[in-house]
């Protein structure tokens, strides 16, 4: 493999009139999945610490 | 548990460097594809002239239009194809359920479900960008777009679904039996556009050039490691919960 | 000896007697309340008089026949919605499925029962809306003229029913126990009957429209709503023991 494929400095000497929206996608895409992995995480966390704190209160009562 | 976090984290930072990686190649080492359409005159390979918006010759080579717009193959096809898989795969989940009836199947298919609709959001907002640039619309009813926004109004509706059933084990087969269903869906979206006449473009196919398919395997590992996090992320999170409540019982009794 | 060989015969009935059985349940039902089919037919009615308010401004040019086959289609879509949930609430209402359940009845024959059933009413109901809907809009001057024959357009109605009775008939059994009803019907009945109502919809405006090409457009469409009925029905069919079971 070469380092960048002939066709693509051919098409890269055009107008570059669509990257927009090909780097968006892109962009957009990374973004919903961290979005959404990062909301998952947090609720994680908090779950774990409402656990933590009812097994001590389990813990006193017992 | 923390385990469990720990590797699903590793597999999204992987799954980040691999479609990244996927992402610069397509730009840099991957070569220009044509797009196959398969059209009314039967399969014709387009290039580039689904949308002319200007002639012009670069190096001898005419392109309808500088189409880079092409470049979304190394990740949204991913992306689709991974979403198709995790649902085919909360289709089994759903069949193993309904012979064996045990609880965790049925939570296990509803996780692969929402998973696979992430991803079917992910495919959805990936397409209507590039809808955008190389058709110029945001939308169009044409069938492959069609199936797929069915699918997920299927997966939208798998969950209406559940939460209007109060018992438990009528709630899982129910839905169950539902994902069954709408799982026939999946292959009549991913034949259709190699059976009907349909715009949208149909890249993957034999005689693929190598430069073309080393970053597109790369981001389809990639897709598919991030799919398996997100799957067990939440089945973690649903675990918590689970002792979260057992717990609270305990305390209250 | 005689007796032992008689025994099994008449404790097993045949499935065909099962099936006449419950399709004369609901049969009977009907002719006694000839609820479903007043309220499925004015409902029909509604829908058309809905049509002819949306349409009332369109003007002296616009031809009908190009949207006749997408509109004739979604009133039947409706229609057999309610008749759907009307059909499964009896039997909820009055623990008839529950008895159903405890009788020596096959369950697969328990769902061609209902289904062929349901089929009986929703087909009983557009012979009455079709020609009506004919009347109504498809009557005036040249937009008859053109359309390819009748026959064509009740085979597609029937290959369209058979499906939506079929799956419906799963569906609203589903439905009709959750707390949404009607809507939680709506929202899985669409999206799983949609590709079968795109096809049918494009072998009916093909027939109306009197296309060129509309033999060969009618067959492949009728075609592949037959395709969907059988993987369809085959899938709802395997599946219904378990809802009822549930």
């Amino acid at each position: 493999m070469e380092l960048i494929h002939p066709t693509n400095t051919e098409l890269y000497a055009l107008v570059l009139h669509d990257a927009p929206f090909v780097i968006a996608a892109y962009g957009l895409l990374w973004l919903m999945f961290c979005g959404y992995v990062t909301f998952i995480l947090v609720r994680l966390v908090k779950t774990d610490k409402q656990i933590a704190l009812l097994e001590d209160a389990v813990a006193k009562k017992g | 548990m923390k385990r469990q976090i720990q590797v699903a984290v590793v597999l999204i930072v992987l799954g980040g460097l691999l479609t990244t990686a996927a992402f610069f190649m397509s730009f840099y080492t991957a070569s220009v594809q044509r797009f196959g359409t398969y059209t009314a005159e039967g399969h014709v390979d387009t290039v580039f002239d689904i949308a002319p918006s200007s002639e012009q010759v670069a190096g001898g080579v005419t392109y309808g239009r500088p189409w880079l717009a092409q470049k979304i193959f190394y990740f949204h096809v991913p992306v689709a194809l991974a979403s198709f898989l995790v649902f085919t795969i909360a289709a089994i989940f759903a069949v193993m359920f309904l012979i064996k009836k045990k609880k965790s199947y049925d939570t296990r298919s509803r996780l692969a479900v929402e998973t696979s609709l992430i991803f079917t959001l992910a495919t959805m907002i990936t397409g209507i960008l590039w809808t955008r640039a190389s058709w110029g619309v945001w939308w169009e009813w044409e069938p492959r777009l069609t199936t797929y926004f069915i699918l997920m109004i299927l997966m939208v509706a798998y969950f209406v679904l559940r939460n209007s059933v109060s018992d438990e084990e009528r709630r899982a087969t129910y839905a169950a039996v539902f994902c069954i269903i709408a799982w026939i869906d999946v292959p009549i979206s991913f034949m259709i556009t190699r059976l009907i006449p349909s715009s949208h473009p149909v890249v993957f196919q034999p005689g693929m050039d190598v430069t073309n398919l080393v970053p597109f395997i790369a981001a389809m590992i990639g897709m598919l490691g991030v799919g398996y996090a997100v799957y067990m992320l939440r089945a973690a999170e649903e675990n918590a919960e689970e002792r979260l409540d057992m717990i609270r019982e305990k305390l209250e009794a | 000896m005689q007796d032992e060989r008689a025994l099994p015969v008449s404790r097993k009935i045949s499935s065909w007697r099962q099936f006449k059985a419950i399709l004369r349940k609901d049969i009977v039902m009907e002719l006694r309340t000839k609820e479903m089919l007043t309220s499925m037919g004015l409902y029909a009615i509604l829908v058309l008089l809905i049509y002819y308010v949306a349409l009332s401004q369109a003007g002296q040019g616009f031809d009908v026949t190009r949207i006749a086959g997408g509109l004739l289609l979604l009133a039947i879509v409706f229609t057999s919605m309610l008749g759907l949930n009307r059909s499964l609430v009896h039997e909820q209402d009055q623990g008839c499925l529950e008895a159903l359940l405890l009788s020596p009845i096959d369950r697969p024959i328990i769902f061609f029962g209902k289904a062929v059933g349901n089929l009986i009413f929703l087909l009983l109901v557009q012979v009455f809306v079709v020609p009506l809907f004919y009347f109504i809009f498809l009557s005036g001057g040249m937009a008859t003229e053109h359309t390819g024959p009748w026959w064509m357009v009740a085979l597609a109605l029937i290959v369209t029913s058979i499906g939506i009775a079929g799956v419906g008939t799963l569906l609203a059994t589903m439905s009709v126990n959750t707390k949404g009803k009607d809507f939680i019907l709506a929202v899985l009945f669409i999206p799983i009957m949609f590709p079968l109502l795109l096809v049918a919809v494009a072998a009916l405006s093909a027939v109306i429209t009197g296309d060129p090409e509309y033999v060969r457009i009618f067959w492949t469409m009728l075609g592949a709503a037959a395709v969907y009925d059988v993987i369809m029905i085959s899938a709802a069919f395997a599946l219904y023991e378990f809802i009822l079971g549930a």
